[in-house]
Formats: C-alpha cells, sequence, structure tokens
C-alpha cells in the first residue's frame, strides 16, 4: 500500500463524460465519490471500482480508478474476487436499487457474513431507468408503471433493513440534496474497515415520481445527527431505518464499535498458520502425481 | 448550496479572494458540464448559452486571480473546493433534456441569485474590513450578472409553451 498524497477531486474524474439524463441524481454522487476519494488520498491505480448493469453502473468510466462494469447484479461477487488477489486495492461496487436488490440480492448476505473489506453504493431510484421505466424492487407499492399499469402490488424491498439485518457494520444513506454529507459518508465507509454499504437516493428525472425528485427528497430529509442517532445502536439504526419511504434520514445508521476480523485478515491469518507446513511451489503438483 | 469549515469571522483577504475564486471555477466547471450534457442531448441552444456563462465566469475567475496574485502572490491557498458546494453553480437538477434556451437563463438566474444570497448572509459575520468590502463588491456583481442575464432572457422570442417535458418518453407497454 502506498503512503496517502495529496489528491485533489479532479484527479479522480476521467475524460468520459457522462451520458446520464441531465438533471439526473447520480451526476452528484460521482462528484461525492470525487471528493470523497481525494479526501482517502489513495492514487486512483490503488482503486478497483466495480459496477453491474443500469445507469449507475456506468459510474466506474467516469473516474480515473481501475473499472469494470460488469455483469448484472454481479458486482459483488467480482468486487470479492479482485479484493482476495489483491488484498491491497482499495474495492468500490456500485449499481442501481434493481443490480444490487434484485438480481445481485443474494450476494449482499455473503459479502456481509464474510466482512468483505469492500464499500458498495447503490444508486437507488426506485426504477429501472435504463430499460425505460420498469417496477424496480424499491419501487412504492401502488407505483404506476409500463409493467404496473394498475399499481404496484409489491412492498418495496428495505434496503437499509435488509443489510441491516444480515449484520452489516456500517449502513448509511446519503443524497444529492446534500453533497457535503454526501461526501463525508462515502468517506467514512471507506475508512470502515469491513463491509460498508451506502444506500444513495438518487433521483430519475426521466422516469421518477415528482415527489422523488431533489425538492420532494429535501421535504422529507433529516439528518440522523441533528436527531441526537446514536451509530453504535443497531437496535436504534432498525428502528430508524423502518421509516425509509417516508423519511428520508441522512447520515450513518450504524458503524459497529469493534468491528470484527475482515475475511482478507482471516485468509492472512490461515495462509501464516499453515505457511509452516505447506509444500515449496516446485513440489504441489507432487501432491497429483501418482508415484 | 452549502459551506463546510469556513470561519467567517477570521477569513482573511487571502482567502476571501481563493474563495472567491473557487465559487468561480466551480461555477464554470458546472456550467461546462452542462453544456456538454446539453450537446450529447441534442439540446444546441440551451449548450450555446451556457457556453456563454462558461466563458463569463472563466473571466470573473481570471479578474479575481490577478487580484490575488497582485497582493499575495504565490503564496499558499488555504481554503479548498471540498469547503464549498453550488455556491455560484446551477444545482445539478436544474439541467433537463431538450431544456429550452428560456429555461436554460433561468437556471442562470436562479443560480446567480442564490450567489447574491451567499455573499449577503456571510456579511454580517464577517470582521475584516478589507473582506467585508470585497463581499460587497462580490454582493453587488452578483446583481449585475442576474442583469446581464435578464438582458439575455429579454432578447429571447415568446416562449412556445412547450416544456422539457413535452419530449419525455411516456412508459411505453413492455
Amino acid at each position: 500500500m502506498s503512503a496517502t498524497c495529496d489528491y485533489q477531486a479532479k484527479d479522480y474524474k476521467s475524460d468520459l463524460k457522462p451520458i446520464w439524463c441531465p438533471g439526473c441524481g447520480d451526476f452528484s454522487v460521482v462528484q461525492g465519490i470525487y471528493r470523497a476519494l481525494a479526501a482517502i488520498g489513495r492514487p486512483p491505480h490503488e482503486i478497483a471500482f466495480v459496477s453491474g448493469i443500469g445507469c449507475s453502473s456506468r459510474i466506474p468510466g467516469y473516474t480515473t480508478a481501475y473499472g469494470f462494469n460488469s455483469v448484472h447484479g454481479r458486482s459483488l461477487p467480482i468486487a470479492q474476487g479482485i479484493k482476495l488477489a489483491n488484498p491491497d486495492l482499495l474495492v468500490l461496487a456500485a449499481g442501481g436499487d434493481g443490480d444490487g436488490f434484485s438480481i445481485g440480492g443474494g450476494h449482499i448476505a455473503h459479502l456481509i457474513r464474510r466482512n468483505m473489506d469492500i464499500t458498495y453504493i447503490v444508486m437507488d431510484n426506485q426504477i429501472y431507468g435504463l430499460t425505460k421505466g420498469q417496477l424496480s424492487p424499491t419501487s412504492q407499492k401502488g407505483r404506476v408503471t409500463c409493467t404496473s399499469r394498475y399499481g404496484s402490488m409489491e412492498e418495496p424491498v428495505n434496503p437499509l433493513l435488509y443489510v441491516l439485518a444480515y449484520g452489516a457494520g456500517f449502513v448509511a444513506q446519503a443524497s444529492p440534496t446534500d453533497l457535503v454529507g454526501m461526501a463525508a459518508t462515502i468517506e467514512e465507509a471507506i475508512r470502515y474497515p469491513g463491509f460498508a454499504f451506502v444506500n444513495v437516493q438518487s433521483p430519475c428525472v426521466t422516469y421518477g415520481e415528482e415527489a422523488q425528485q431533489i425538492k420532494g427528497l429535501k421535504a422529507i430529509s433529516e439528518s440522523l445527527q441533528s436527531l441526537g442517532h446514536n451509530p453504535a445502536d443497531r437496535l436504534a439504526a432498525m428502528d430508524l431505518a423502518q421509516q425509509y419511504g417516508q423519511k428520508m434520514h441522512l447520515g450513518v445508521f450504524y458503524r459497529n464499535p469493534e468491528p470484527p476480523p475482515t475475511y482478507g485478515d482471516l485468509v492472512k491469518e490461515r495462509q501464516t498458520l499453515l505457511s509452516k507446513d505447506a509444500l515449496p511451489k516446485e513440489r504441489i503438483l507432487d501432491l497429483f502425481i501418482k508415484k | 448550496m452549502a459551506i463546510q469549515g469556513i470561519d467567517f469571522a477570521n477569513l482573511s483577504l487571502k482567502d476571501a479572494l481563493d474563495l472567491a475564486i473557487l465559487v468561480e471555477d466551480e461555477a464554470q466547471e458546472r456550467y461546462e458540464e452542462f453544456a456538454t450534457q446539453m450537446d450529447q442531448h441534442q439540446t444546441p441552444h440551451a449548450a450555446q448559452f451556457f457556453r456563454y456563462m462558461v466563458k463569463n465566469e472563466a473571466k470573473h475567475g481570471q479578474e479575481l486571480q490577478a487580484r490575488r496574485v497582485q497582493r499575495f502572490g504565490d503564496a499558499p491557498r488555504s481554503v479548498t473546493r471540498a469547503m464549498i458546494f453550488d455556491i455560484e453553480a446551477p444545482d445539478y437538477d436544474a439541467a433537463r433534456a431538450f431544456m429550452s434556451p428560456r429555461k436554460a437563463m433561468e437556471a442562470a438566474l436562479a443560480s446567480e441569485v442564490k450567489a447574491h444570497a451567499f455573499f449577503v448572509s456571510a456579511l454580517p459575520a464577517l470582521k475584516d474590513s478589507e473582506v467585508r468590502a470585497l463581499f460587497e463588491e462580490l454582493r453587488d456583481e452578483e446583481v449585475e450578472h442576474q442583469e446581464m442575464v435578464q438582458l439575455e432572457l429579454a432578447k429571447l422570442p415568446p416562449d412556445s409553451g412547450l416544456s422539457d417535458e413535452d419530449f419525455v418518453d411516456e412508459p411505453a407497454a413492455q
């Protein structure tokens, strides 16, 4: 790992121009990520940024980090593989609510239980925007879309409660209504030693509902700090997380005050333990060859 | 509009000038971004106006930079971009695909009003007389910028009555 240097937000901005719809909340999210990375100070070549598929999953390309716009819903397993292969990299994963909580929903639990040292940023716009406005896992019940002409009959997934229930050590929410706060939250998530989840309420200007646009979000937003919430209190975090969809609480819901070892730490420990009895590399094949 | 970690009461003239330059830089970059977005979404007239704003913000920034160099040379800067957000830059959600030049100018006007409000709100906390004079000057310049945008608005033909929403795809049956 290199020593941290003085990096500025612009050092993480690539030459690729975002093609999101003008007014999209993701423009602010990428700015928040630039700022957070500048505050962390790791050079771009020591950062791997993995995404799935969707509007928001284009985000790695807009940074100067190594990027992988991967397969729908599979950003987390790929990010995990990268982290295991090269533990010194700072690994970020990102995507939308559909990518993370529908097709990729099954992966989150396993990264949480392994406590992979990865920061996962979900840009939650409650719709499938890239494919022109279908219901997504976080769409509100009753939502009318092209795939729910008479209104959605399903309860939305609550991303905050979902990850808290699986035992994530760091859970936060941010919004483009507060870029300074978003950058600070993402920075804190990256600094957390283990799996960190940041849900960003990022409005879709093309298919999103009026109430989910910036003005609507501002009206229901409230800082967790101003509420006097103690981020070490997991049950209080779960209680607040239940208001997802009605209130938009911003900041850290939960930060494990005593983070358990990461999967990477345990792997390293196991390797150290076993290495004394390990065969030299040139003799490993002998195990498979009958004499 | 947000600020972080700026102690207005103890703001030096050098920091105040640097802050003002950063405000102009942020606005310039945002207008550049908006112009690119408009290019990508086949909205050339709004793009043209945003490029006009890029030039204006760059010019103001250069003027402030010249004053800063004249007075303080290349003394290191102690304020950073992380301390400000959306002071004179239009909000990200002010842009829309297919926005009319009028909408683009209204977005710019709202930003000039916002910047004016920033300098007005900072004034009571300022203690240094030179910093106060600079902020008063910047506040008054924001009024001039508003007038400049209003002049551009006045040159426009009457609005067609169409909004950007008229160009958005309706949900289609799959």
